[in-house]
């Protein structure tokens, strides 16, 4: 019987919990970030609904789901619809690897960095398809950039991941989480935490690498035709990119959810936050690249240097049997 | 379990690849390949080669089909070529490759058969013992018995990545021409 | 038309003296100088001497390299027509020569029979547009023009508006209405089809994207469209289509009182506040002869330079904003409402207060001014650092914008670029300098320069014009002059109160200065500031009544706006926004 009980909250209800957690997480994350955005600009942010505006999101919720759910004539109607779909289940899948706390975690997967390399790959698609259907020019070009950066930027992460791999010995998040009860990996790995770094911003298109919708430039990018929930989805999916950007920084640079005094999960949530709160700093505080030129820096930057930590990490991992 | 997971895998796979080949928008074909692709890594995670199908979403799914399909999109699909794709797809023209894909079926049918034996499954003698493979093992494989295909694989890439940077190395471009023109507008 | 031999007044030797090889071409055929009260040199000149001329005035050793305006005037309803070489219409030709530090005016009269005259576009490529906007407000042909057609007006518009028998007020017409028929047809008017503008759709790779940037995109800074031809994302054309944001306010002008058209201008820059009101009120001093105090002239300067800050700020903060930096707009719209409240404090509005009379300022300062100018003036150099710090010195935005939009003094003069736009390619030409007008004499300032030429040299180079702009702004509050705050002058309007209320002769003359509006002298004047955007002039011509017979509006970024496809080629979009930003121009100031 208790076998059964205990299935059942490791089976079903930590996932749900965690999957919930997450939906408001991402919610609120839109608040968080432009109160804080709003504090560093000299302004007051959104503080009229509920207590210091927390409600806001509710708010802005309703709204959402309250206007009309209008599909361009010209769209391509299934894939329009089928596009913010996939960035959404991408990104909570992503989560289902993320060790939160011992025993927090949906699935113990022993390649579960594989996966989520996977994931990410696959989460170019939501983007490019909504470029695709909308049939407009501006989502066209922000398609066009999505997809080169996107694409590059993941050699990049892969790259950098595969420094951690080498120092941790496996490609499981949980054991790269108590390979660092020592030490964490951001000592090891430097260089790889400044890739994966760079690489996470462009991952998750936010600004300064936020060129699939750049606003100066091609208006809205991608989902320059998406409205009501559908364009929804998409903003509660770049937040959900951000914080999976975050807990993964957190889990392979530092120590995850490892630290002194307080609970594990707590360690995991205030680390998780504050690259979450560095991500909105960033977006705060640097212009945007051009095109070419973030391309070039991947290209001619990034990648000699990702190369360069995996060939040091795997030289410094095989000195000793010499 | 994984018997059901495995069918339903392999139909997935079966119908979207039928429909990469009938759809008439070139862009929704290539998302049934796609799912195809999906299906058949979720063939070799259950066959016990995680790696290889973690390979099979990022390399295939991930990259090479975000080109095809960026390319596909680059090349404006309008009402016109969707008519004329339509006219393209006749069965009298293709009853060569039904044939050929009516011999594959035939083999994949025979070994389904062996495979769907119960004493098979149950993993006690024959070919299918399902036996995950790590990575570490591939590794061990890939660098052991294995290294010179890796290397030669290796410099087959190489080749292949000069020959493409030669490809679309601008020269002479009209557009170069001008961007140094507008130095002096 | 009689031949006037050689000029016998004083001024005109001395032009004559300045330009011998002018008089020599002109001796040849027929020409008439016209005085005017800004005393810059007006030829009448025929269709056919036109283009020598102009060649000439172009190829001197001292070149009058700008064309600085272009314009048409229909005369038929002029009251003194009979004093001028004039026939229906007129084709205004405003030149100007930095190196002479000089303007010269040709005027061409065409019969209304034959609306004919060569197009100059070869001479300059600038005169573009300017033909575009008078055939399409006069009707005026210029043969041999490449794309001759509506500029300002859609399409599909019926008529020639500055023409005199086209109605001034809506009312005189049927109402306006729009149904689903006529909303097609509009819609398809505003269609892009890049082989009316002689662009190829495909080359021999590819094929080119066609993109409407705008009339409604968030970086093109009101209702202004680009359409791009574009390879990939690289800008292989465009064409710059306006009028979006055109109100005819020139024409306006023609049904206003004098008095009444000042808070028309505040709206053509609508950054620009009271400098919008300058070039009027000086044009109308001008003509009228008014002299107006020290203090007037302090106040003036004081407040105009308070708004060449105010737009700065927020050329600023959106220039950062469109290359992508999202916080730095915020921090100078704080800034701005704080200067924005010292504006409120003394005209009683913020954005327009519409603050200049003819021969004085609206109301004398109040008590405290210049205790807040004070705060302002130590409170804002210290934020303008950091700002620097935080844009102009960071690296991404460096490369974004170095080397972009680039061009030299020469192609600057070509396309009539005046202003930051002009002087950050090292040509020191700012009018408060070279042509001290309220007594700009007496401040010690710098012109800032840059011999970059590109966007961040322009942008380096408004940051440096706020600095200066303080300076002034200091010295004006130092050494703010006793005096009236209005001129002694019939033409003062409205009048001081104390002239007005004192008998019935007051009265009556404050009464019909106010409700009928003053009346200005006969005559021709065009008075040029160096407002925030470059130069802004305003050329009136006043046939002795209570309006205005012709305002002509020379705005700097209509000027500005038609180098973006020479600056964009070859260029990526992000670029061009880049570029668009880095012109500073609202599109009122554009399209009037």
């Amino acid at each position: 019987m208790s076998d059964f009980l205990g299935d059942i909250t490791g089976d079903f209800i930590i996932p749900i919990v965690i999957l919930v957690a997450l939906l408001l997480a991402g919610a609120w994350s839109t608040w968080l970030e432009r109160r804080i955005l709003a504090w560093w600009q000299d302004r007051l942010g959104p503080n009229r609904v509920g207590p210091f505006g927390l409600l806001q999101v509710v708010a802005d919720m309703i709204k959402i789901f309250t206007k009309e759910d209008w599909i361009p004539p010209f769209a391509d109607k299934v894939l329009f619809v089928i596009a913010p779909m996939i960035v959404m289940i991408m990104m909570m899948l992503g989560f289902a690897i993320i060790p939160f706390a011992p025993g927090i975690q949906i699935a113990h997967f022993d390649n579960g960095l594989l996966f989520l390399l996977a994931i990410s790959s696959l989460s170019v698609y939501s983007i490019m398809l909504a470029g695709f259907s909308s049939n407009s020019k501006y989502a066209l070009l922000g398609a066009m950039r999505t997809a080169a950066q996107m694409l590059s930027y993941e050699v990049f992460m892969g790259l950098a991941i595969m420094g951690i791999v080498i120092v941790a010995d496996s490609f499981s998040l949980s054991k790269i989480v108590e390979a660092q009860a020592d030490m964490w990996f951001i000592i090891a790995q430097p260089l790889g935490f400044f890739l994966f770094l760079f690489a996470g911003i462009a991952e998750s298109h936010r600004a300064p690498f936020d060129l699939p919708e750049a606003e100066t430039e091609i208006v809205a990018g991608f989902h320059t035709e998406y409205a009501s929930m559908k364009f929804g989805m998409f903003f509660i999916g770049e937040y959900l990119g951000v914080i999976l950007i975050s807990a993964l920084i957190t889990t392979l640079y530092f120590g995850g959810w490892q630290g002194p005094w307080l609970p594990p999960l707590l360690w995991f949530i205030l680390k998780t936050s504050f690259f979450v709160l560095f991500f909105i700093l960033l977006r705060a505080a640097i212009p945007r690249p051009r095109y070419d030129q973030l391309m070039a820096f991947g290209w001619y930057i990034l990648l000699p240097l990702a190369l360069l930590n995996l060939l040091v990490t795997a030289a410094w991992q095989l000195a000793p049997t010499l | 379990m994984i018997e059901v997971l495995f069918f339903i895998a392999a139909a997935v796979a079966l119908i979207s690849a039928a429909m990469t080949v009938t759809a008439h928008n070139a862009v929704h074909g290539l998302l049934y390949l796609v799912v195809t692709m999906l299906a058949i890594s979720l063939i070799f995670f259950l066959l016990g080669s995680p790696f290889a199908a973690a390979l099979q979403v990022i390399v295939y799914a991930g990259a090479i089909m975000v080109l095809f399909i960026f390319v596909t999109m680059m090349l404006h699909q309008g009402e016109k070529s969707l008519l004329e794709e339509k006219q393209l797809f006749q069965i009298s023209g293709s009853i060569g490759a039904f044939l050929l894909s009516a011999v594959l079926l035939v083999e994949l049918v025979y070994v389904l058969a062996g495979f769907a034996s119960p004493q098979l499954i149950n993993g006690s003698e024959g070919y299918f013992t399902i036996q995950t493979i790590t990575v570490k093992e591939l590794g061990i494989q890939l660098y052991g018995p294995y290294q010179l295909l890796v290397v030669i694989a290796a410099m087959m890439l190489l080749s292949a990545l000069i020959s493409a940077i030669h490809i679309a190395r601008r020269q002479k471009n009209p557009m170069q021409a001008d961007e140094e023109g507008d130095q002096t507008l | 038309m009689p031949q006037e031999q050689p000029p016998q007044d004083s001024v005109e030797n001395n032009h004559a003296e300045q330009l011998p090889e002018l008089f020599a071409l002109l001796s040849r055929d027929k020409y008439t100088v016209q005085k005017t009260a800004d005393d810059t040199l007006t030829l009448w000149v025929t269709a056919n001497t036109l283009l020598p001329t102009l060649s000439l005035l172009k190829s001197l050793r001292q070149p009058f390299a700008m064309l600085f305006d272009l314009f048409g005037v229909d005369e038929r309803l002029r009251l003194d027509k009979n004093t001028l070489p004039c026939k229906d219409f007129t084709v205004v030709y405003q030149l100007l020569s930095v190196e002479r530090n000089q303007h010269i005016r040709l005027k061409v009269a065409l019969d209304k029979d034959d609306l004919h005259i060569n197009s100059i576009t070869d001479l300059w490529p600038n005169a573009n547009w300017y033909e575009r906007e008078c055939w399409d407000l006069f009707g005026i042909v210029f043969d041999g023009h490449p794309t001759l057609r509506r500029i300002l007006l859609p399409p599909t518009f019926k008529g020639h508006p500055l023409r005199k028998e086209f109605p001034c007020r809506a009312t005189e017409k049927d109402p306006f209405t729009i149904d689903e028929q006529k909303l097609a047809k509009e819609q398809e008017a505003l269609r892009f089809v890049p082989e009316d503008w002689g662009m190829a759709t495909s080359s021999a790779d590819n094929d080119y994207m066609f993109l409407n940037l705008g009339p409604n995109h968030p970086s093109v800074h009101g209702v202004f469209r680009v359409a791009l031809q574009l390879d990939g994302e690289r800008v292989v054309d465009s064409v710059p289509d306006i009028g979006y944001h055109h109100r005819g306010a020139e024409k306006i002008a023609e049904r206003q009182t004098w008095h009444g058209f000042i808070p028309y201008t505040d709206r053509i820059d609508y950054l620009g506040g009271v400098m919008n009101n300058f070039p009027y009120v000086l044009a109308l001093e001008q003509l009228a002869g008014i002299e107006v105090s020290d203090r007037v002239k302090c106040i003036r300067v004081m407040m105009s330079e308070c708004f060449r800050i105010l737009s700065h700020m927020l050329f600023f903060g959106t220039f950062a904003q469109d290359v992508g930096q999202l916080s730095p707009i915020f921090y100078l719209f704080v800034d701005r409402e704080k200067l924005f409240g010292i504006i409120e404090a003394i005209t009683g509005a913020r954005m327009h207060p519409s603050w200049f009379r003819i021969g004085g300022v609206a109301q004398d300062l109040p008590k405290g001014w210049d205790k807040m100018m004070r705060e302002f003036t130590d409170y804002f150099p210290k934020r303008l650092d950091e700002y620097e710090v935080m844009v102009m010195q960071n690296s991404i935005l460096k490369k974004r914008s170095i080397g972009i939009g680039k061009y030299d003094t020469n192609q600057a003069l070509d396309w009539g670029i005046t202003g930051a736009g002009l002087r950050a390619t090292g040509c020191d030409y700012d009018l408060r300098k070279k042509k001290p007008y309220s007594g700009y004499e007496n401040y010690d300032f710098e012109v800032p320069l840059d011999d970059q030429g590109d966007a961040y040299a322009r942008t380096r180079v408004r940051v440096e014009e706020m600095r200066q702009s303080i300076r002034i702004i200091r010295q004006c509050v130092d050494n703010m002059p006793q005096g009236p705050y209005k001129a002694d002058h019939p033409s003062t309007t409205p009048p001081m109160n104390h002239q007005s209320k004192h008998d019935i002769e007051t009265l009556i003359q404050h009464f019909l200065n106010v409700s009928w509006g003053t009346v200005m002298p006969k005559g021709e004047t065009t008075f040029a500031v160096e407002a925030t955007k470059g130069i802004n002039s305003y050329t009136m011509i006043s046939d002795g009544t209570g309006t205005s017979y012709r305002t002509r509006i020379r705005t700097p970024s209509f000027a500005h706006l038609q180098m973006i496809p020479p600056m964009a080629k070859g260029l990526m979009i992000a670029d061009l926004i880049t570029i668009i930003a880095s012109i500073d121009f609202v599109m009122a100031d554009v399209d009037r």
